[in-house]
């Protein structure tokens, strides 16, 4: 079933991705000072209003189990939320570092993705002549592309596994002029397909054998759906590397090279030359102009000009998507937002957790010392130095615990996953392999998030505790 | 009151370790009670007195000795087996009542019914008859806390006879209560030791408590003594 | 059980705590019970089913698949050819069409079509949830597909999609193709999808299409770019393994097709094909997300308990003294929490299924082909068994240490 979505978005989702641009994990290590900042000012709040906090620690640790659990919930809580944040942000990463903001990405008209695109041949050269497309050779600077998602079969699939992958193959006009506009360097040892894209079997009665390129992502995941005995065998066991094939159907494909792709989409793609893989998959046009444009200016001109932002200066021979990388790629994160808000509701129901378990303990502490509090109303401690005392307590709690969650949500960066990213819902998109990313923004949310809780478990109790009447609480 | 001892402690020493140095708490103690007597321990803190209590009512064992409770030795029984005897045969009543406060005065008096093969009838017959005896048969349905201490500490009191046990262990029953409320609760005590037969053994500080006994033994450093030092009491 | 009311009343004793935990473990078990429900439902629909196995037929290679319709009537027969080979059960094709109800303006949540062209009747026999209906329902999507046959320009529209284009059964509706450029359908809405799995798809009748194509034709003198392209999916029903074996390899023999050639893979194979993509997610998950919200849940739970048993030893120790065994003082406070867990893990989980079944018509989590997921049946026992689980987990070690509680304390004369 195709995309359902949609170019407009509904309100709830506008917001959120303001939000999220505002919010991005770029400004959230700002969140970590602003954390410590505001334990520092209770702390000094504390010290200058002579408030006996040993008093409160002496009863943390008294109570040492019950503070140990309540700050193991907050560190469950928090882990989970830096860990699934790091899963987002490896992924926002990942689009945005995709995309190269001088590269213009021509799909046509209505197509939000490659997948379903087709470029009429006519209209290619001519989009490629405008103004403000970078000239290599006196010709324009562009790559051609035929982008195609196939499902191979795996050659000796496992026991309750897939039988088959899905595989991302882009086919090129011109090897030579795609590395220039996309910019991947091979690994040593590798080196592009020929113009050719084949070369001639050992054997004659053969078919041609199909050049191709691997991204990184794809050479390791193809490597691993080898079987034990073939990959102990083979030259890289955890990967494929050049000179190794791989069988679609009855051609041969071998690998001539590994793109340095890790960390963008093209990670998962495998590349050949159009005019060999195009007719053997059926899809005989193009998908993808990718332009190289002058600079970042001329990209973002060349896709107000293709779109017809401004009707008298627009152009009208064809109509086509085009759109810079970087926008292109920030569409992607669409997943990003799905997932964002998957984490949000997440995070707010573990939350809730987190302070009803902080909400009873201090509830608890404060019912134990009720005395105790009659006692430092009558010697003269005023109702918000009870509180902020009280607030302090839970406020330690937090800190602790959340700093522990974030250490271990933190034991989880590099890991390295596999996921989808698309523009709308619904299949289509592309998978992608990236790293999880836990960085001083993540945790800066996570240990946020850990003080909101604490704040919040700790405040009502402590208003509790404010209001309890001296000479009363002091008869129990 | 016969002169058959009912309680019978012989030769119980009970000492306890504080890091290395080992606490005597009783000494060699002999002493009988005969069934029906209403006897007072006194003696100042640490003489002994609570711990003897404790040994007596099966709460715990001495170190050395024997103790003798009807025709059963408390002293050798094990902690499941002095639970069930504690529940048939000790009625106990606490210097602050520990009553249950989520409980009312009737479900607090039950509660020791609960572990007897009883019907639910049964149980509240017992019940009722215990708190009219304690004069609180019409504040049955109350809280603790809607409760004054007299009558908490009555309520405590009808929770230790419910079982119809053989002996009564009181501790410090009037140390909390004012003049008036601990007349009333020691006119209780005398009505159940005479009209029920009861035998009580209460742990106080209180002189004038310890007079409404039959009988009032002293300790001091874990043995049993005969001449009390008056003033100690009189200090206390 | 005499001790049952002695457990309300301790439970009654401190509300606050009581709600506050409650409260805890309902939206901790609300969320477990949404995971275990879209992991289920996948698990469900990638498990091979022993009997009755459904087949897709799609183009081999490419994705998205795009056959000719002249395939249809020999893989609807499972390429059968001779008299020995297998014919399928049942079948239905797919034709995928994507419009929009506003013509050039891209499309929306508001205008947004999305339709299998498919023969009627199949509704009733193929699709999954659609050939198990309850009477009245069933009856009427048959009345509706009885419309369709009368009607060849019939449209079913699921129920959402329908107050979403904010029209109502019997009005019309023009369609604007979008994967289908330059075709227009011209449908009258005859019926509605049950709620739950179609809610924003639609089925229109694949003579219509098929028509339509032919009309382009007619008119602009040669045929559409996807004329030859239309059949996206074919279905076939078999009774069991060995009978799919048997198609499977009818199919591949075929020499009908080989411009594009085609695959057949069982429901379940493909569904978990394409999800394998998403298999880290999901990983996450099941073995990540679900177990730490447990945890959470037992560490709530046993903060609770533990912080009641501390407040309540002198009372533990009178019960002992009254009589008590060690073991009975154990149970009444594992009984408190397990009551306080299966209750509320119960309430939240039933809860939860009434709520998101019947209310909200899924679970929205759109993932692969699935726009939403049903709570599954299992989650009226769920909340129980975890509100059960984590509350023993969370209460075996404070209960535990009530055993230790010495009888003498009770008479030590601080209150």
């Amino acid at each position: 079933m195709p995309p359902k979505d949609t170019a407009e978005k509904s309100m709830l989702q506008k917001v959120l991705i303001d939000l999220w641009n505002f919010m991005s994990f770029e400004n959230a290590w700002m969140l970590l000072p602003c954390c410590f900042a505001f334990f520092a000012f209770v702390l000094l709040v504390v010290y200058f209003a002579r408030i006996p906090i040993g008093y409160n620690i002496r009863n943390l640790t008294v109570r040492y189990r019950t503070t140990l659990l309540t700050a193991v919930a907050f560190t469950m809580v928090i882990g989970v939320l830096t860990f699934l944040m790091g899963f987002i942000n490896g992924l926002r990463i990942l689009t945005q570092s995709s995309g190269n903001p001088e590269n213009v990405i021509v799909l046509s008209q209505g197509a939000t993705d490659e997948g379903v695109s087709n470029l009429p041949f006519e209209n290619m050269a001519d989009i490629a002549q405008q103004e403000g497309v970078a000239r290599f050779n006196d010709e324009p600077l562009c790559s051609r592309e035929v982008y195609l998602v196939l499902s191979l079969p795996i050659a000796e699939p496992k026991p309750n596994s897939p039988s088959r992958r899905l595989l991302q193959m882009r086919g090129l006009y011109d090897p030579d002029a795609s590395a220039i506009v996309h910019g991947f360097e091979l690994l040593p040892g590798g080196s592009w397909f020929s113009q050719a894209g084949v070369r001639p079997p050992e054997d004659p009665s053969k078919q041609a054998i199909v050049e191709v390129v691997l991204g990184e992502g794809i050479a390791r995941g193809l490597g691993a759906d080898r079987s034990e005995e073939t990959r102990k065998a083979a030259k890289d066991p955890d990967s494929l590397v050049v000179g190794d094939t791989i069988q679609l159907d009855t051609r041969e494909l071998l690998v001539t090279g590994i793109m340095k792709t890790e960390g963008t989409t093209f990670d998962s793609e495998v590349w050949a030359k159009q005019s060999v893989i195009g007719p053997l998959l059926g899809k005989t046009n193009y998908t993808t102009l990718v332009l190289k444009a002058t600079s970042k200016e001329s990209a973002q001109k060349l896709e107000d000009f293709f779109s017809g932002k401004d009707p008298t200066n627009a152009y009208e021979k064809s109509q086509v998507n085009a759109q810079t990388e970087t926008n292109y790629f920030k569409a992607l994160g669409q997943t990003n937002l799905q997932l964002l808000i998957g984490t949000i509701v997440v995070a707010a129901v573990m939350g809730f957790g987190g302070v009803m378990g902080v909400m009873n303990t201090m509830f608890a502490a404060i019912s134990q010392r009720v005395r105790d509090i009659g006692m430092l109303r009558l010697l003269g401690f005023s109702r918000w130095r009870i509180l902020v005392s009280f607030l302090a307590e839970s406020l330690l709690i937090a800190l602790l615990g959340g700093l522990v969650g974030c250490l271990i949500g933190y034991m989880f960066n590099g890991f390295r996953v596999t996921s989808i990213v698309s523009g709308g819902n619904g299949p289509g998109g592309k998978a992608v392999v990236f790293r999880v990313l836990v960085d001083w923004g993540v945790i800066g949310i996570g240990l946020s998030l850990s003080m909101m809780m604490g704040l919040i478990g700790g405040l009502i109790p402590a208003l509790s505790a404010m209001r309890f009447k001296p000479l009363e609480s002091l008869r129990g | 009151m016969t002169d058959q001892p009912i309680v019978r402690v012989l030769n119980v020493s009970r000492y306890f370790k504080r890091g290395t140095e080992r606490v005597n708490v009783l000494n060699r103690l002999d002493l009988d009670v005969p069934e029906g007597q209403f006897l007072a321990l006194m003696g100042p803190s640490g003489s002994g007195k609570t711990t003897l209590l404790n040994l007596i009512a099966g709460l715990d064992t001495p170190s050395e000795g024997e103790i003798w409770v009807g025709d059963r030795c408390v002293s050798k029984m094990n902690e499941a087996q002095l639970a069930r005897w504690r529940n048939a045969h000790v009625g106990f009543v606490f210097q602050f009542y520990h009553l249950l406060p989520v409980l009312s005065a009737y479900e607090n008096v039950e509660l020791p019914l609960l572990l007897l093969p009883l019907t639910a009838r049964k149980r509240r017959e017992q019940v009722m008859t215990a708190l009219e005896l304690v004069g609180l048969k019409d504040r049955n349905s109350h809280l603790p806390s809607q409760l004054s201490g007299g009558q908490q500490q009555r309520v405590g009191i009808a929770r230790a006879i419910v079982t119809d046990p053989t002996l009564i262990v009181a501790d410090e029953p009037t140390g909390d209560l004012d003049a008036k409320s601990a007349h009333e609760i020691l006119d209780l005590l005398n009505v159940l030791q005479r009209a029920l037969n009861k035998t009580i053994l209460m742990v106080t500080h209180d002189l004038r408590a310890a007079r409404r006994a039959d009988r009032i033994q002293h300790l001091d450093k874990g043995r049993l003594v005969d001449q009390p030092d008056e003033e100690l009491y009189e200090a206390g | 059980m005499k001790f049952l009311m002695l457990i309300l009343k301790n439970l009654r004793r401190n509300i606050l705590r009581s709600a506050l935990t409650s409260a805890g473990v309902m939206v901790l078990v609300f969320v477990i019970t949404l995971i275990w429900s879209i992991l289920g439902f996948l698990d469900t629909v990638t498990s091979e089913k022993t009997s009755n196995f459904k087949g897709i037929v799609t183009e081999k290679w490419s994705i998205p698949s795009q056959m000719p319709f002249s395939y249809a009537d020999t893989l609807e027969n499972g390429a059968a050819r001779e008299d020995t080979d297998i014919k399928p059960m049942d079948s239905m094709t797919w034709q995928f069409f994507i419009g929009t109800t506003e013509k050039g303006k891209g499309f929306s949540l508001k205008t947004f079509v999305f339709a299998f062209c498919m023969e009627p009747k199949k509704l009733l026999t193929m699709m999954d949830e659609l050939d198990s209906l309850a009477p009245s329902p069933k009856a009427e999507l048959e009345k509706a597909v009885e419309a369709m046959e009368q009607n060849r320009q019939g449209i079913i529209i699921g129920q959402k999609r329908l107050a979403a284009l904010e029209k109502r059964v019997g009005d019309r509706i023009k369609i604007f193709g979008v994967n289908y450029r330059d075709l227009e359908l011209e449908c009258e809405i005859v019926g509605t999808f049950p709620l739950g799995r179609y809610d924003n798809n639609s089925c229109i009748n694949r003579d219509y299409l098929n028509a339509s194509l032919d009309a382009y034709k007619a008119s602009q003198g040669k045929p559409h770019p996807l004329a030859n392209k239309t059949m996206n999916l074919v279905w076939v029903k078999v009774p069991d393994r060995d009978s799919f074996a048997q198609v499977s390899n009818q199919i591949d023999n075929s020499p009908m097709f080989t411009t594009p050639p085609v695959k057949i893979e069982t429901a379940s194979s493909g569904v978990a094909n394409f999800l394998a993509a998403y298999k880290d997610l999901l990983t996450i998950l099941r073995w990540a997300l679900a177990p730490s919200i447990i945890a959470t849940l037992a560490v709530v739970i046993s903060n609770a308990i533990s912080i009641s048993v501390r407040e309540r030893r002198k009372e533990m120790a009178v019960l002992k003294v009254l009589g008590f065994q060690p073991n009975q003082i154990m149970f009444l406070v594992l009984g408190e929490a397990i009551l306080l867990g299966v209750v509320a893990g119960s309430i939240s989980s039933i809860g939860t299924y009434f709520l998101v079944n019947r209310v909200m018509g899924g679970i929205p989590f759109p993932i692969a082909f699935f726009s939403s997921f049903p709570v599954l049946d299992g989650a009226l026992w769920w909340g129980a068994a975890i509100g059960f689980a984590t509350s023993f987990a969370g209460s075996i070690l404070p209960a535990l240490s009530t055993r230790s509680i010495k009888v003498v304390d009770v008479f030590s004369k601080v209150a």
